[in-house]
């Protein structure tokens, strides 16, 4: 089997892998950046609205950092780490200027300077934005800015199975390459994980196919905690029936939600903020105008665009257009835009500090959706994730600088047999049960008992039948067996992550007895601060999820009622 | 809501197998993505069919194949918008890209040319260190982000001819990615960029297939044309940009002196009377040749003419 060497193991080339490669290279250390698809293809390009920053001199006059955390740290329901909140606004600027530096065409001012406009949750506008498709255009500008460098080397269309441990230290990663199911073994001292959301295990969801969990999967094989899993956020503006995202952008320009009597109903749900309120509070609030008749067939609301004018909506919205346009074939400057709420974002992810440092292993970080820092707690604002990939991208690619000049690569070569033996015998096994039928199972629960809604008893369900799933996952087998380009296994490896990700998810939310942010339970609705302010922690042993809890770090903000 | 059967069928392709179509049935709505319906064929008939895709909103370039024979993203295509009159539709890989499998093609001929044209802006020493803000104008901005919004789906490169006569022509991604970067007020960099980028421009047939097939409305062809009149900025000479600069002079020569540019002389001052005696015996022989000898008169306004060539200068 092929061996390789280096410094650091990237998992995952979206804006959070790419940026942190781009800090560890400049730094001297060699750097392999791991992912299944070419880069660019991550799930980041998918991004639209833009991202948060406060700008010196470029703000709102009455704007400051310590604005833009309280609305963080209000915005996720105080269960947000307030020294992570605040690193992220204080760092805000200073990114979007280093982007800008790298080639970033941000959308500008009449005097030349980046531009700005508001999102929902914020007190003052701080979003900064490339037309509609800003994560598209720093992924870009990321990608593009590391192929200066020659110490960073690509392995594009490599999956990756597991973490290599040695003792309590990382050793490196296995991965396979796609197009001939040859494996790899990346050896290095530090790896980070940057793998991105969970997406693919709802049925509705915004997200790209590959997001399918991995790097949690993988991390939770290994040993190392998830943070927070129990929370889950759900957009309010899927594109019905695709899902397709109607960025937040829509709304903060104009855009009203109108149910089928033509009503404004977010007047009653939030009465100072309207429709950009935070997104759990519309998600909800929608499904209740569903649920009680006052949705359009099928199940949607409408999202009017038609007051803003089809220039206007062409100049600012134009992929939101083209969307409703191309996959729901609705002309937006002359119909509503049919939408209802799907499965967006991960709040929870590897528990890691606001170094990107996980303390389950030695030479492990994260950043990114696949991180849990915890800057967006139990909700998170929009423009808040591009921005947390980049800072935090950074801040741990300085950490893993500051690493690697401390510690030297393990010595011994792991034995990373068993790992390969595993991913081959789905191939190997000739009956079974199949990816897809798994999957269509585990997508269903997820959405319907783990969604927007949840109660003990749905929550209890879910457990059991994700454990059941998880046992015939063990006779999964794939129909394919080529070693051609097979994508059937890398969907079932997939499946095998998605369900051991599922199922922490499942049980951390059964737990948590209260209302928080997008948690939210029929059976206990309101937050309980003297129970339940804490993070929970969950460990997958084998056939149990352990689940501990650890308190939330307080600078300065007491917890006060969430009312927009 | 309503749903139509529709049969798909797809060009396969495997190492052991080589070529060969098969065909799916299944029913889809008047929104149904192709790329939906990969994945439900996937999931649901044949587990081993293979290609990419990933955003499916258009914005990542990985669902390109062709589609009824046109190159498109499979997520930017709806089934039954794509059907012919039976319900059929068909589905094979894109050209020119060696197969890998079913729908994969191995495109890092196309990457390899993105790679060739310093893909990233050199900004000055005093931004990155932070003492300098940037600015850039409103339509700097536009105009910029019109060549960048590429999403490196390599449908152009399948479709341009030149690329496959050419192995020194960068191709249309490359040029409106390398284009990006001259236009850019941000950038230090433009000499360099020029001599990576100008005598490339000129192996470009101006056939405009890059401009049909691209999803995204980059039009390689125009960040193609918009380098070459940084002619006058390149200090370089290659055998093409000598010539171009010959063609561009005489271009203005003509104008100057009759008001229109005439073929024939154009065709001699820049290619020489060689060059122009052999293309003369092909056009002969294709039965064009009298075009050649068509009598250019002068127009008639010319004193309007000669002062907008001296605003020009
Ligand atoms: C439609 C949409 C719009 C959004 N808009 C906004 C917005 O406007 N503003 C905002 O702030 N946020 C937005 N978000 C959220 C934001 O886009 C994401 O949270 C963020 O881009 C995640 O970046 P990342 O670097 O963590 O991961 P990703 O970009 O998802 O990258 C993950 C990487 O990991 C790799 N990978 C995963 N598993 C494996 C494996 N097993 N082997 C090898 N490689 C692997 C992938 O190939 C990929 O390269 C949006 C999200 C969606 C769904
Ligand atoms: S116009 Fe030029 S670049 Fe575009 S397809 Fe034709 S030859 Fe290729
Ligand atoms: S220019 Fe257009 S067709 Fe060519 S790779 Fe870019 S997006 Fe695709
Ligand atoms: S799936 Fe991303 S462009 Fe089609």
């Amino acid at each position: 089997m092929e061996k390789k060497e280096y410094d650091a193991v990237i998992l995952g080339g979206g804006l959070a892998g790419l940026m942190a490669a781009n800090i560890v290279a400049a730094a001297g250390f060699s750097v392999a950046v791991v992912s299944k698809v070419f880069p660019t293809r991550s799930h980041s390009a998918a991004a639209e609205g833009g991202i948060a920053a406060y700008m010196m001199g470029n703000s709102d006059p009455n704007d400051d950092p310590d604005f833009m955390s309280y609305d963080e740290v209000k915005g996720g329901d105080y269960l947000v780490d307030q020294d992570a909140a605040e690193l992220l606004s204080k760092k805000s600027g200073e990114i979007v200027s280093l982007l800008d530096a790298w080639g970033a065409p941000f959308n500008r001012q009449p005097d030349g300077r980046i531009a700005l406009r508001y999102f929902g949750g914020q007190t003052y506008p701080r979003t900064r934005f490339i037309a509609d498709k800003t994560g598209m255009a720093l992924l870009h500008t990321l990608f593009e800015h590391s192929t200066g460098f020659k110490n960073i080397e690509y392995y594009n269309e490599y999956y990756v199975l597991d973490i290599v441990k040695e003792g309590n230290n990382v050793n490196g990663l296995v991965a396979m390459e796609m197009k001939t199911l040859n494996p790899i073994y990346l050896k290095s001292r530090a790896l980070l994980i940057a793998s991105g959301g969970i997406g693919m295990m709802y049925k509705h969801t915004t997200n790209s196919y590959i997001n399918t969990g991995d790097g949690q999967g993988i991390a939770l094989r290994s040993g190392v905690a998830l943070k927070d899993p129990e929370f889950v956020q759900f957009h309010p503006t899927g594109l019905y029936p695709s899902d397709i995202l109607i960025s937040e952008a829509a709304r903060a320009e104009g855009a009203i939600l109108k149910n089928n009597k033509g009503e404004r109903f977010m007047a009653k749900y939030a009465p100072h903020k309207f429709d950009l309120a935070p997104r759990d509070i519309v998600s909800r609030s929608m499904t209740i105008e569903i649920r009680e008749g006052r949705g359009f067939e099928g199940g949607y609301l409408g999202l009017d665009l038609r007051h803003l004018g089809k220039k206007y909506i062409m100049e600012r919205l134009a992929l939101a257009y083209d969307a409703a346009k191309n996959f729901s074939g609705v002309d937006a400057s002359e119909e509503m835009i049919p939408v209802r709420p799907a499965q967006h974002y991960f709040m929870g992810g590897i528990d890691v500090d606001t170094t990107g440092t996980n303390h389950d292993l030695n030479g492990i970080f994260s950043a990114g959706e696949s991180a849990c820092v915890s800057v967006h707690g139990a909700n998170r604002l929009g423009s808040n994730s591009l921005l947390e990939t980049v800072v935090y991208g950074r801040e741990t690619g300085n950490t893993m600088v500051e690493f690697l000049k401390t510690h030297k690569n393990v010595e011994t070569n792991s034995n990373v047999e068993p790992i390969i033996d595993a991913a081959y015998a789905y191939i190997k096994r000739e009956t079974g049960e199949h990816f897809g039928v798994l999957t269509e199972e585990l997508r269903d629960i997820m959405w319907d008992n783990v969604g927007i809604f949840r109660d003990n008893d749905k929550l209890a369900e879910a457990v059991s039948k994700i454990k059941d799933l998880r046992v015939r996952a063990k006779s999964m087998y794939v129909t394919d067996k080529t070693s051609n380009y097979n994508t059937e296994l890398f969907n079932a490896l997939e499946t095998r992550n998605m369900l051991d990700v599922a199922y922490t998810m499942a049980t951390a939310a059964l737990n948590r007895k209260e209302t928080r942010g997008a948690h939210f339970r029929d059976d206990f609705p309101e937050r309980d601060d003297k129970n339940w302010m804490k993070h929970t922690i969950t460990y997958l042993a084998g056939d149990e999820v352990k689940i501990s809890y650890k308190p939330v770090t307080y600078t300065r903000w007491k917890p006060e009622v969430r009312v927009y | 809501m309503e749903e139509k059967e529709i049969t798909v069928n797809i060009k396969k392709y495997n190492d052991k197998d080589g070529a060969f179509w098969k065909s799916y049935k299944l029913k889809a709505d008047k929104y149904t993505q192709m790329t939906e319906v990969l994945r439900r064929i996937k999931s649901e008939q044949d587990p081993s069919l293979a290609y990419r895709a990933s955003c499916h909103m258009a914005v990542c370039g990985s669902c390109s194949m062709k589609i009824n024979g046109i190159p498109s993203l499979a997520c930017r295509t709806i089934a039954l918008q794509a059907v012919d009159e039976k319900n059929e539709i068909n589905v094979e890989s894109m050209d020119y890209y060696p197969g890998v499998r079913d729908l994969i093609t191995d495109i890092d001929v196309f990457y390899d040319k993105m790679y060739k044209v310093m893909p990233r802006l050199i900004a000055d020493e005093s931004v990155l260190m932070g003492e300098n803000e940037q600015r850039m104008t409103p339509e700097n901005q536009t105009e910029v982000w019109k060549f960048q919004e590429c999403i490196y789906c390599g449908l152009c490169v399948s479709a341009c001819p030149s690329v496959k006569e050419d192995e020194q022509f960068l191709g249309p991604a490359a040029h409106a990615k390398g284009f990006r970067f001259v236009d850019d007020v941000r950038d230090t960099k433009r000499s360099e960029r020029l001599d990576l980028l100008m005598d490339s421009a000129y192996r470009c047939t101006s056939c405009y297939m890059c401009y049909e097939v691209c999803p995204q409305d980059v039009q390689p062809v125009i960040a193609i044309k918009k380098t070459k009149n940084y002619l006058d900025q390149y200090k370089g000479n290659t055998p093409i940009t000598i010539m171009a600069r010959k063609h561009d002079d005489t271009v203005e020569n003509l104008i100057e002196t009759t008001g229109k540019i005439k073929e024939s002389t154009l065709f001699l001052k820049t290619f020489g009377f060689g060059e122009a005696m052999r293309d003369a015996i092909d056009m002969l022989k294709s039965g064009k040749f009298k075009y050649a000898f068509e009598k250019d008169s002068n127009v008639k306004n010319m004193n309007e003419i000669k002062g907008m060539m001296g605003e020009k200068k």
